[in-house]
């Protein structure tokens, strides 16, 4: 039991929290600009589901992750537009449209995972990259600096991804047309124009996060993703829509995940209490947030269509 | 207002990707349709095959009995195969030695169909008397090719279509007789009660003997009959897999029928189990073993299409060998000390076939309508565990019994809606239902209710609600889990062995508790980490579950239900070993796997069958275990197990099965 | 934005004939393409919806299973409606729904020699209580600590889960599963005391529907009708104004949460006790209880505007598309996850031609309805999905 503090296993447990919460980060990262902008994507997992298939398949058939990841990231785009169209141009009502892109996102990749691929058959995964001398440094190297370049990218991506909304042009109007879009519109911001932008880039995301899934995995199933595209969506709200705090939120979830994970296999956590403890991860999200809430306040605009004039 | 104009192009975007989308899916089955469509041009033969009335005239100057006759054989597998091609190839000799000066060309090895097209045709058209095309597969070529030379005399084999030319005779095997006289033979010398059968794909001859064999031994009271259809005339290497897993699930008598099965009896040789051959006489590749080999005397065949030649008829005839003409014939092997007792069972068993008074599909358990079966399971049909089971067991039956319909209703995780599907099966008349999901069990109780008429069948399950239209079926999953466990203990050089469960229920309880047990047993030093996720969907956890077992030093690993798949991978990626359950997973890390216990529901499947055809709908509850041949451990071919290992896993097994060893599990 | 109201006065025919229709051609429209992929598996499409048709509606079997269908998603749905119009996100239907099941579950298997009269409407209550309270801690999260109702929801899912499949596998497993060692997890049979009754000996419809038509009339009038409902949608229009109007938003947000978990739990209490089994049993997920009722839920209830009433026929209506695509895989024995595609293509076509039924009818509105309310409210919650500022009252 004491050697649950080795070094070994504690990078051990904190990069299988990394793992974890990779998918779980791309996808709200995606979820929290479309909120940005005032639009709710339910379907994410859908999305994910979809984009899980399509880097699996694609590896499966070129044994390229990176084709495979090319291609999760391609699905993603035509389903993150084609949810724009839905919910930006037809003024969808957001709540259902996304459990419609959740419905056909989870037949979808089963039918054509049945279709296509039949038998579940491992594909290759993506090499671990350390980088150069900062993965030598002792236990941090290897929990920070060892592991797969999509890796390193999501989490590149938090920095890109506060950058764009907070300094740049783009953002600037993403956040504007969540607001107030009747004032954005007035000033001449295409309301449509931004929110199908957000909406898509929420779309590539999900679909990357899919893609990084199966492909990390080396498998695709049936509802692969498990709903992980809905706790995605809760941790857009724990992360009160800005990146770092989505990151904070995909990183409690993930860890306490590995750590419970690691408790049950140590045998610290009894056999008979293995699904209490299931339990946990979504306990200590919400525990805290009731500890290290503060009170942000959505986009004033989310889930309403905008209609000019109306 | 823009947004007017929109829409239509935004709507025709969504069809569009929709359908785009919808391509892609259908995509394989779009493209699957022509090949379906390629036999058709065997229609072409017609007109031409009206041709050759005209042709009587010729023939008659070419019936010359006096001739020496030319006779080529084309032939799929090698001369000396010991087997199928042997048995032509040894009945033309005979004919060639009774009439001197006849002029024999064999081509052998041909199984591309193409090829053989093309020596068919080169020896019709260099005036051979009667070209054999001795292979089933060889029919539709043979159809075009006897049509265009209405002159020549073709004779195909093993079959009974003449396709309606007067120049095409055909001939067959009645192997099912051999065969239920081995098989009578087979149920009266196995000890474990377990007999193993290799055969090829389930066709023809093939199919005929292993159908007479498994009646034979069934009705003779042989407890089990476990039959491998490889998939394949050729994969030596592969029949040879499948003889040895038969010895896994505890078979003491083999046998098995085409090419292939060379590699089997080396199996049998090797491990000490008795053989009976077919084709040919097998005697020499396992000289102890060999109890006896039925061998096809084609001669017998051969004689009477060359008096019909010699009489002008040049086809239009089915022939079949078969015990009462003597074309088929039980060869004994003189090294193999057969008890006469057994010999005389066996000689009777001969005579009542000759005779009529036995029927060798008698213990068929083929009812005599085609059954119609339903099957309602949660997950999906290629889910590689629990569903997968199932959905191939159904697929063995249909192969077994053609003509039974089947229906299949999978991905129903939700209750009612599977208890609606039942519903339907049952309104719609279905013969079986069957409840795949021990979830379903309150709800089946109230539809089998219903439905008194209807046979139900409920697994894993112990219960029939004392229902006498309701049958339990129910896998006693900790048997393989406790051989596993003993396996990894030995394998394991940490010391640390880890396990990935769903939630600690039903079967999976029952393998997790049986593997532990095993485990511990064989190491009081092994430490067994088992680790339920609470969830048989979640993949990435179920791999970070297995990531977990790796950095606390687990270097084997193994794990139940269908979100293993996950874990199985992270085994691949950390050079640890993975034990299987439900289904083969070797595809999943062809390296590391070391082994899977699979389940043959279709053992309790053709109980239940034959309970329905007997006039009973249920009421029993059924188990697959090791003992019959439900549960089969199959070893990964491409991993070498230690023999030392699997001598001590044979042990384990026979000790569980005669139940001297305990697993444990409850 | 504005949206129509359902009982709205005298809208013209024409009016009404385009708002019916639309939905109507958008149905076909996925169906088109659901045909084309059924035509793709080698199904033929006509036979397939056909017996899709036939199963949702084509006999009174049929109507029945389909009714029973209906019944946790009208009540998911009126739970969602609550909420919605409140301004408060509810996407934990399904773990209320489990919760109330569990309640009614412990509760009935401690019903074993009391009579019908009192044992069934214990059970029932135990639901609503149960379900009540999976509502209420998000609601007291949301109203008090500040968090957010949509995470606290998803993550209440997932604790109900592992509390289910822990509760039936360990304290109320059926004590035969241990002995038999096949350890099920399930409960025994619940007493026949709390089954629900039938309306015909030997059928399948049980008063469960009947109960929820009942619970959306009811709430219909609470919300419409009574000081509770009127502050519930004040809330929900304007959290600022109601608290300016002495209203306390906190408790507001707590009760109704607290009544779309209520109605929830209904839900999953009719699901145990009208279950063809008449026990509970867990596959390991919500879904395979709830079939998703949590979820769909949130449809009908949008589809049905956000209105009690019109959440009967969209709930019964959605309910079909359930049964018949059950039907329809059975029939053309396509993969059951084309239909899971198919329904989510159904979805998305009637929701995205919504929109023109919509336009429709808010020209119409804006005639009648001056202003729109402001947008410029500083409260911290999102807004509803959809409002309809009209009030029948």
């Amino acid at each position: 039991m004491a050697d649950i503090f080795s070094g070994v296993v504690i990078v051990a447990t904190l990069s299988s929290g990394i793992r974890l919460a990779v998918p779980l980060l791309l996808a709200s990262l995606g979820e929290a600009f479309g909120q940005r902008s005032g639009v709710l994507n339910l379907g994410v997992d859908g999305i994910m589901l979809l984009g899980a298939f399509g880097g699996y398949y694609t590896t499966l058939k070129t044994q390229s992750p990176w084709v495979g990841l090319a291609v999760g990231l391609a699905i993603g785009l035509f389903l993150g537009l084609l949810s724009s169209v839905v919910s930006v141009s037809l003024l969808a009502e957001q709540g259902i449209s996304g459990i419609g892109v959740y419905l056909f996102g989870l037949g979808m990749s089963d039918l054509l995972f049945q279709r296509l691929v039949g038998t579940p058959l491992p594909v290759p995964s993506f090499q671990k990259a350390p980088i150069p001398l900062l993965s030598d440094i002792p236990v941090v190297g290897d929990l920070i600096f060892n592991h797969s370049i999509p890796i390193y990218l999501a989490f590149l991506a938090i920095p890109v991804c506060t950058y764009i909304i907070n300094r740049t042009r783009f953002g600037m109007n993403i956040r504007a047309v969540g607001e107030n879009p009747e004032a954005a519109d007035s000033q001449g911001i295409s309301v449509t124009r931004v929110r199908y932008a957000a909406v898509t880039i929420g779309g590539v995301l999900a679909g990357a996060a899919g893609a990084v899934l199966a492909i990390g995995l080396g498998i695709f199933q049936q509802n692969l993703t498990n709903a992980q595209g809905f706790i995605a969506i809760a941790l857009v709200y724990f992360g009160a829509w800005r990146p770092i705090g989505v990151m904070a939120g995909s990183l409690v979830y993930g860890m306490v995940s590995a750590v419970v994970l690691l408790l049950k296999t140590r045998g610290i956590i009894p056999l008979g209490a293995s699904d209490l403890a299931a339990m946990i991860p979504a306990v200590i999200t919400v525990l805290a947030l009731v500890v290290a809430a503060r009170r942000f306040r959505a986009p004033t605009a989310l889930t309403k269509p905008f209609i000019r004039g109306g | 207002m823009h947004i007017y104009r929109k829409p239509g192009f935004a709507r025709l975007l969504a069809v569009l990707a929709v359908l785009a989308l919808v391509a892609t899916a259908c995509g394989e089955d779009a493209e699957e349709t022509p090949t379906t469509a390629a036999p058709a041009p065997e229609t072409t033969a017609a007109p031409e095959a009206t041709t050759d009335e005209e042709m009587p005239e010729e023939e008659m100057e070419e019936e010359m009995p006096m001739e020496p006759l030319r006779i080529a054989v084309v032939a799929p597998s090698a001369s000396n195969d010991l087997a199928f091609t042997q048995s032509i190839v040894d009945a033309v000799n005979v004919i060639a030695a009774e009439h001197p000066g006849t002029d024999v060309a064999i081509t052998d090895g041909t199984f591309i169909v193409e090829d053989a097209a093309a020596a068919i045709r080169g020896y019709a058209e260099e005036g051979y008397d009667l070209v054999i095309a001795h292979g089933s597969q060889y029919g539709g070529s043979l159809q075009e090719i006897a049509a265009d030379y209405p002159d020549i005399a073709f004779a195909w084999g093993t079959a009974a279509d003449t396709f309606g030319l007067p120049n095409v005779s055909a001939y067959t095997a009645a192997s099912d007789e051999g065969g239920y006289v081995m098989g009578v033979m087979a149920a009266a010398l196995t000890d474990s009660s377990v007999i193993g059968v290799v055969g090829p794909i389930e066709v023809g001859d093939a199919k005929l003997y292993v159908d007479g064999f498994h009646n034979g031994a069934i009705a003779n009271g042989a407890g089990t009959v476990n039959i491998n259809y490889i998939g394949s005339f050729s994969d030596v290497a592969l029949a040879s897999e499948a003889a040895q897993a038969h010895i896994a699930s505890g078979a003491d008598v083999l046998t098995g029928s085409a090419q292939m099965v060379v590699g089997a009896v080396g199996v049998a040789q090797g491990a000490g189990a008795l053989w009976f051959g077919t084709q040919a006489n097998q005697t020499a590749l396992a000289p102890d073993l060999v109890v006896a080999s039925q061998v096809y005397k084609w001669e017998v065949v051969l004689r009477e299409i060359i008096s019909d030649l010699a009489s002008g008829q040049m086809g239009g005839e089915a022939y079949e060998i078969d015990l009462a003409n003597g074309g088929l014939v039980i060869e004994y092997n003189d090294g193999f000390d057969l008890p006469a007792d057994v010999r005389a069972a066996a000689d009777n068993t001969v005579a009542g076939i000759i005779a009529g008074s036995i029927n060798t599909m008698e213990a068929m358990m083929t009812p005599m309508e085609p059954l119609r079966i339903a099957v309602v399971a949660p997950s999906a049909s290629n889910d590689l565990a629990f569903t997968q089971s199932i959905v191939d067991a159904v697929n063995v039956i249909v192969a077994e019994h053609p003509g039974t319909e089947v229906a299949i209703t999978d991905g129903t995780f939700i209750v009612e809606d599977a208890a609606a599907a039942i519903r339907g099966y049952a309104e719609e008349g279905y013969d079986l239902v069957i409840a795949h999901g021990s979830q379903y069990g309150g709800s089946l109780q109230e539809i089998a209710a219903d439905y008194p008429d209807i046979a139900f069948a409920w697994g894993t399950a112990a219960d029939t609600f004392g229902l006498p239209n309701v049958s339990a079926y129910t896998a006693a999953s900790d048997e393989g889990g406790y051989v596993m466990g003993v396996a990894a203990a030995l394998m394991s050089q940490s010391g640390v062995i880890g396990v990935v469960g769903p939630i600690e229920v039903g079967d999976a309880k029952l393998y997790v508790d049986g593997f532990h047990n095993g485990a511990v047993a064989t190491r009081g030093d092994v430490t067994v980490n088992i680790n339920y996720i609470g969830s048989f969907s979640d993949v990435a956890l179920a791999s970070e579950a297995a990531q977990a077992h790796v950095a606390s030093g687990a270097d084997v690993l193994t794990g139940s239900a269908q979100m293993v798949v996950g874990a199985v991978g992270v085994a691949q990626a950390n050079g640890v070993f993975w034990f299987g359950t439900q289904a083969n997973q070797t595809a999943l890390a062809p390296d590391l796997v070391v082994a899977s216990q699979v389940y043959k529901w279709e053992v309790v499947l053709r109980q239940i069958i034959a309970d329905i055809s007997a006039g009973s709908l249920g009421g029993n509850a059924y188990e697959i275990n090791l003992g019959n041949g439900g549960l089969v451990l199959e070893p990964n071919p491409a991993f070498d197990i230690p023999a030392a290992m699997m001598e001590q896993m044979g042990t384990v097994i026979q000790g569980i099965v005669e139940g001297t060893i305990d697993t444990g599990a409850n | 934005m504005t949206s129509r109201g359902p009982s709205e006065a005298g809208p013209r025919l024409r009016t009404q004939l385009l708002s019916y229709s639309v939905p109507a051609l958008a149905v076909l429209g996925a169906f088109a393409i659901g045909a084309v992929m059924l035509a793709m598996l080698g199904a033929n499409p006509f036979t397939g919806f056909w017996a899709m048709a036939k199963g949702a509606f084509g006999s009174g079997g049929a109507l029945v299973e389909t009714a029973l269908k209906s019944t946790p998603l009208l009540l998911v749905g009126v739970g969602i409606t609550i909420a919605f119009r409140a301004s408060v996100i509810n996407i934990g239907g399904e773990g209320q729904m489990v919760s109330g099941a569990l309640a009614s579950t412990i509760v009935a298997l401690g019903m074993t020699d009391v009579p019908a009269a009192i044992a069934l409407p214990l059970a029932l209550g135990a639901g609503v209580v149960g379900g009540a309270i999976w509502g209420a801690i998000p609601g007291a999260l949301k109203a008090y600590f500040g968090v957010n109702e949509i995470l606290s929801t998803i993550m209440l899912n997932v604790v109900a889960v592992q509390a289910m499949n822990w509760l039936l596998r360990a304290p109320l497993i059926d004590p035969m599963e241990i002995e038999r060692g096949t350890r099920i997890p399930q409960t025994a049979r619940l007493p026949e005391s709390t089954d629900l009754p039938l309306f015909v000996e030997g059928g399948r419809l049980h008063i469960g529907p009947v109960i929820a038509v009942l619970v959306a009339v009811l709430v219909y009038v609470l919300l419409w009708r009574t000081t509770s409902g009127y502050r519930l949608r004040a809330v929900g229009l304007s959290g600022d104004a109601a608290r300016y109007a002495g209203m306390s938003v906190e408790r507001n947000v707590v009760w109704a949460l607290t009544l779309s978990g209520a109605m929830s739990g209904l839900a999953g209490s009719i699901l145990v006790l009208g279950s063809e089994g008449h026990r509970m049993v867990t596959d390991g997920s919500t879904i395979g209880f709830t079939g998703s009722a949590g979820f769909n839920g949130i449809v009908t209830a949008l589809f049905g505007g956000l209105h009690p009433l019109w959440t009967i026929p969209s709930s019964f209506l959605f309910g079909g598309l359930l049964v018949g695509a059950i039907a329809l895989q059975r029939a053309a024995q396509v993969p059951t996850a084309l239909v899971l595609a198919l329904n989510g293509l159904v979805v998305l076509f009637v929701v995205s031609l919504d929109r023109y039924r919509r336009q429709v009818r808010e020209r119409e509105d804006r005639r009648i309805s001056a202003i729109a309310t402001s947008s410029t409210e500083d409260d911290e919650s999102p807004k509803p999905l959809s409002r309809e500022d009209d009030d029948d009252g």
